[in-house]
């Protein structure tokens, strides 16, 4: 009898544990990265891209830079579902374990998170002239990552749609605009914007891109700066101007139903309409669009003139970028690998490959697309988005209320007084 | 079970055997003793495991979790908040819309359960085909939320089949993921589509204990289908209909956030967020883990009341057998 307790005692204590240790061990896994104190003999890098085909040769070219400057530390690329990844990173922040090096969207999403990161103004100052977008990656003077494209919303027209209509260039003011979108309707049935405001993203895109058109340009520099006038008259014009293309059924039916990745691409892909406010990184930007329309047909064009004194200009940022963990064992080393990750050469394949446009300034735009020639030639006057300075619980506000608006259960009032308090609380 | 028919007749043989020894009975005292006092901890100690894995894995991340929640996010992160979070909860209109379409669901729910209730009573009842529809009922129970939202989409879409069949016999297109009217009842309908196989069988089952001969005698006495659906079946089946009831609200709030995201993304308008997706919303997208810990807990509470309501109703029905 006691034999039988003691056993069961030993088959109970080796249960538990065998069900401990096998629970614990994935928990504790991620920290293996930093486990030596002195020097990272590891670095484990987080981040989207670098399990598709077209990055392939981009993380090659950056290992091999890496492996010149630290030929002893190993690298791991960890690609993450997007979907998921600031899920995952929230997770891994919370427990301070996890990537050494880590993808960041410009913006919202890395501001929201510099408690985890490492500034890394001492160790990219080097770059600083040769990469353009590093304000989406600035916060309070602190540079806390390093840009790999820019990410910017230009307005595409169909060409195509344009001739048929016997339209020979965009317009310059809003009304102009607005004729050219009768004459299209009526000569090709296209409708004048595609707008996919499924996930309310719709009206990042449309103050962004119809911004620098509307406002003037000192408003849109306080913008950027964070004094941002609500009561601007001009401000509320860019969203009267939104829920007038709606009243005025210049969008794609069902737009609130639309999504704008990746179902609304298909419809300025298959000229159902003849604008979009696009990208020019990753999705949604001039090779997807060249591929179905032409190279040759993919025009892109500035905001059109609403208020006198403005002055329109391509809005982009930093679109995606490296940075690095506050809990790195070793700075320099995670810093040199994000260098490495923004050379010359890497980014160039990337670039090329990927369809993006890259943050370095001084590759050429690949010669089978023309409109990439236009996009590079507006850089140098193009100004940071509207959208990217603010925080992303107001966007996510905007995005319900332009729903509202679009289906006129807000008023322009009611959704700019919203937006003014929440982005003042923040 | 021959081991234990044979031990007694062992027993007492050795006990005769050993008794009269004077030292001896005594060390035989304190054995006993000693096995006494171990049997007596051997069922803690087998129970050990289950009440381990529970406090390890269940109750202490539980409560570190509700712990979390009177913490702050982002710059106070960590430092005690009190009830901040909480009170920033009732505040936001999202949640509260969240709750409110929880409410909206527990008022659906007797739909929910009368659809698969009354064509489980079209199957008992042998309408034409009914080996056909059972198998077809019970197939979009085994599709995944994801693949569910995704044809629904295509179904659904402003330009696709259901607003093109409207079109031809003259009703205007109808926005069903893009009218926030319509958009939670449509995301609804879809759950209960693709649930509501399991609740049939359930119902199945439940008509398998009906006493026919009652069913006979109804239709003897010449009661119309209504009649005895309404006099025979309902009572009949009281306890399988209490079981169902629980079960698909308990489905309802807690496996809806694959739908959502697929279909509407908690839009229009933020019309279709269940807390569920307030939670994934805020832990994941804007970066308030305490929040969302907050909300999590409400969820939480909620979700106690329902499983406490569901043991008491479980209970009652058991007490009726």
């Amino acid at each position: 009898m006691k034999q039988r307790i003691l056993w069961s005692a030993v088959t109970v204590l080796a249960l538990t544990v065998a069900g401990c240790g096998s629970a614990s061990k994935p928990a504790s896994a991620p920290a293996e990265s930093g486990a030596p104190a002195a020097a990272a003999t590891k670095l484990v890098v987080w981040d989207w891209k670098s399990g598709e085909p077209y990055a392939k040769t981009y993380i090659e070219k950056a290992k091999a830079d890496f492996a010149k400057k630290h030929p002893n530390v190993t690298v791991e690329f960890v690609p993450q579902p997007f979907e998921q990844y600031y899920t995952l990173l929230g997770t891994a922040i919370q427990s301070k374990t996890g990537p050494d090096v880590m993808m960041f969207n410009g913006g919202g999403q890395i501001r929201d998170r510099v408690d985890a990161l490492l500034p890394i103004d001492e160790y990219v100052a080097e770059d600083k002239s040769r990469l353009a977008g590093w304000e989406a990656f600035v916060k309070e003077g602190k540079t806390y990552g390093a840009p790999v494209t820019l990410q910017g919303h230009p307005i595409y027209y169909n060409k195509a749609l344009y001739e048929k209509a016997g339209i020979t260039a965009p317009a310059t003011t809003w009304d102009e605009f607005l004729a050219n979108c009768d004459k299209l309707k009526k000569a090709t049935g296209a409708a004048c914007f595609a707008l996919g405001n499924k996930e309310g993203i719709g009206p990042q895109f449309w103050l962004s891109g119809m911004g620098s058109g509307v406002l003037t340009p000192a408003e849109y520099d306080k913008w950027i700066a964070g004094e941002r006038d609500w009561k601007s008259p001009h401000v509320k014009k860019i969203f009267e101007m939104f829920k007038e293309t709606g009243d005025k059924k210049l969008n794609n039916e069902g737009a609130n139903s639309t999504a704008m990745f990746t179902d609304i691409f298909s419809v300025f892909n298959t000229a159902k309409a003849a604008h979009i406010i696009g990208l020019m990184s990753d999705i949604g930007h001039w090779k997807d669009f060249g591929e179905f329309i032409g190279p040759d047909k993919v025009g892109i064009m500035l905001p059109p003139v609403v208020t006198e004194g403005a002055t329109p200009s391509l809005p982009y940022d930093g679109g995606i970028g490296y940075a690095v963990a506050k809990w790195t064992k070793d700075p320099k080393a995670a810093a040199d690998l994000v260098r490495s990750l923004t050379t010359t050469d890497a980014l160039s394949s990337f670039s090329a490959e990927a369809g993006a446009i890259a943050s370095d300034t001084t590759i050429s735009a690949p010669q089978d697309a023309p409109v990439v020639g236009e996009i590079v030639a507006q850089l140098k006057a193009g100004k940071p988005a509207l959208h990217v300075a603010m925080d992303s619980k107001t966007i996510d506000l905007m995005g319900r209320l332009s729903q509202k608006l679009l289906s006129g259960s807000a008023t322009v009032d009611e959704a700019v007084e919203e937006l003014a308090a929440s982005d003042q609380e923040n | 079970m021959p081991t234990k028919n044979t031990s007694p007749a062992v027993r007492p043989t050795e006990r005769g055997r050993t008794a009269g020894g004077g030292p001896r009975e005594r060390s035989r005292h304190g054995a006993a003793r000693r096995r006494g006092r171990s049997e007596r901890f051997a069922p803690y100690v087998l129970v050990a495991p289950a009440v381990l894995i529970i406090v390890a894995l269940r109750l202490y991340p539980l409560a570190l979790g509700v712990n979390f929640s009177f913490t702050g996010d982002g710059e106070a992160n960590g430092t005690p908040v009190g009830l901040a979070n909480y009170l920033e909860l009732l505040d936001d209109p999202l949640f509260q819309t969240a709750l409110a379409n929880v409410g909206l669901l527990v008022l659906l729910l007797p739909v929910a359960v009368a659809i698969p209730g009354l064509l489980a009573t079209f199957i008992f009842l042998k309408v034409p085909g009914h080996r056909i529809f059972r198998s077809v009922y019970f197939f979009p129970a085994v599709l995944s939320p994801v693949i569910v939202g995704a044809i629904f989409n295509l179904m659904l879409a402003f330009d696709g089949p259901l607003n093109e069949v409207l079109g031809t016999i003259g009703l205007g297109p109808v926005d069903w993921l893009g009218d926030p009217g319509v958009a939670k009842f449509a995301v609804v309908g879809v759950q209960i589509w693709a649930t509501f196989g399991m609740a049939l069988v359930v119902f199945l089952a439940g008509f398998a204990t009906l006493d026919a001969s009652l069913l006979d005698a109804a239709r003897v006495d010449g009661a119309s289908l209504r009649q005895s659906i309404w006099h025979v079946i309902i009572p009949s089946l009281s306890q399988t209909i209490q079981f169902v009831f629980v079960t698909t609200m308990i489905g309802m709030l807690t496996s809806m956030f694959g739908l959502l995201y697929v279909m509407t993304s908690g839009g229009p308008e933020g019309s279709t967020y269940l807390p569920e997706y307030y939670i994934w919303i805020q832990q994941g997208q804007m970066n308030r883990p305490a929040l969302a810990s907050a909300a999590s807990t409400v969820l939480f509470l909620i979700m106690l009341v329902v499983g406490l309501l569901q043991i008491s109703v479980l209970r009652r029905a058991g007490r009726e057998d």
